[in-house]
């Protein structure tokens, strides 16, 4: 998801094509060629200038109304609803053929990964590990961070407050997180609701729902969560 | 120039026109993979090919009139070359891609209570900017790829 203004011009974006598996889009404006999921202009006038990044989320339906109730979805087009992903989409997408020049196999082509950046160090979690792990407590590009998963919706965030890091465990039978320190209650956004914390705002990492070839044809220097390492070192 | 010269010249000239909106064609392909090298020549043609397809008209026209004198065989083989330019000339305006994947042809949005036609369980790409929070379900966004929006005052393009 990205800005659309450079320079103090706003650019109108159209498909352009696709560049293994990832599509390019065109400006009206200087007709260059942009990558979707880098924001960068990868041929034309504006080669090498980059998109400012807008923070965003994947999750599911329910859980941003839950979270935004006065937001506004973006409706159907009637003339093309019928070509709309049906809604296990994701299982007929994982038979697809994988077309990349990527020939690092740590994980299956179509494994599906949370993606994180953090100081320029990015590390990808596969999603059963980050489901089955919730929430995966680690340290990325010296920040200490969490990941938190609500079935398929996942978030990221620094774990530090007051300049020292917490540890967060999930709480039973609830969305909700714990901290060891103090025992605050955190939510889903990162807020602790509740304790001596109440009120605090963990801040947010930008995670990237991708398959691994993608994620890692952009992000080439990608270590890999290894389920269970943490625990073995504390 | 001989007739032969005449000809020869005509074939290379339908080659051309269809070369340049054939290439970018075959080499951006989905499941296909796409070298930097591959890409470059695409967009390199897809600049020229609305001008260039012109000029390989008109020269093909120009040369069609020049060998209309001919045997009724020759002028069907000049008809059948004036087809290939005429069609790059018209390939070279258009963009398959939005054929494949229609462009929102305006963006409508409905509140969060009103939204029936997403399921609790699908995934949607959210963004909240200045009080402004708005979702776009991916199985929307998995066959338009892009949509424009202006959200909390800034413009934006959500990408999937």
């Amino acid at each position: 998801m990205w800005e659309t203004t450079i320079d103090g011009r706003t650019l109108h974006f159209h498909l352009a094509g696709i560049n293994n598996q990832n599509f390019i889009m065109h400006d009206e404006e200087t007709g260059s060629w942009w990558q979707q999921v880098s924001g960068q202009a990868i041929l034309g006038p504006l080669k090498g200038r980059q998109l400012t990044r807008v923070p965003m989320d994947e999750i599911s339906f329910a859980l941003w109304k839950r979270e935004q109730p006065r937001g506004r979805v973006l409706r159907p087009d009637p003339r093309v609803a019928k070509h709309y992903a049906h809604a296990d989409w994701e299982a007929g997408i994982a038979k697809l053929p994988v077309a990349t020049r990527i020939s690092d196999r740590r994980l299956a082509f179509r494994e599906l990964i949370a993606g994180i950046t953090v100081n320029g160090r990015s590390k990808a979690y596969r999603m059963t590990d980050v489901q089955s792990q919730n929430p995966i407590i680690d340290t990325v590009g010296g920040v200490p961070i969490v990941i938190v998963a609500n079935g398929q919706s996942v978030r990221a965030f620094s774990r530090m407050v007051d300049g020292k890091p917490i540890d967060l465990f999930a709480e039973p039978e609830t969305t909700s997180f714990v901290d060891a320190s103090t025992g605050s209650e955190w939510d889903f956004a990162g807020r602790a609701i509740r304790g001596a914390l109440a009120g605090r705002q963990l801040q947010r990492i930008e995670v990237l729902r991708d398959y691994w070839f993608d994620w890692r044809a952009y992000h080439p220097d990608t270590s890999i969560y290894s389920a269970g390492l943490m625990r073995q070192r504390s | 120039m001989s007739r032969r010269l005449l000809w020869f010249l005509l074939l290379i000239i339908a080659a051309i026109a269809l070369a340049v909106v054939l290439i970018p064609a075959l080499v951006i392909q989905p499941f296909r993979p796409q070298s930097p090298r591959g890409l470059e020549i695409s967009f390199a043609l897809k600049r020229i090919a609305p001008a260039l397809t012109i000029v390989t008209l008109i020269a093909c026209l120009a040369l069609i009139i020049k060998l209309w004198r001919g045997a009724h065989w020759s002028r069907i083989a000049l008809i059948l070359l004036l087809i290939p330019a005429m069609l790059s000339a018209w390939v070279a305006r258009q963009n398959h891609f939005e054929w494949m994947f229609n462009p929102l042809a305006q963006a409508g949005y409905v509140t969060a209570n009103a939204a029936a036609f997403v399921s609790d369980s699908d995934l949607v790409m959210a963004v909240a900017r200045n009080g402004e929070a708005a979702a776009y379900p991916i199985r929307q966004l998995a066959y338009h790829h892009l949509v424009q929006d202006t959200v909390g005052g800034v413009p934006i393009v959500v990408t999937y």
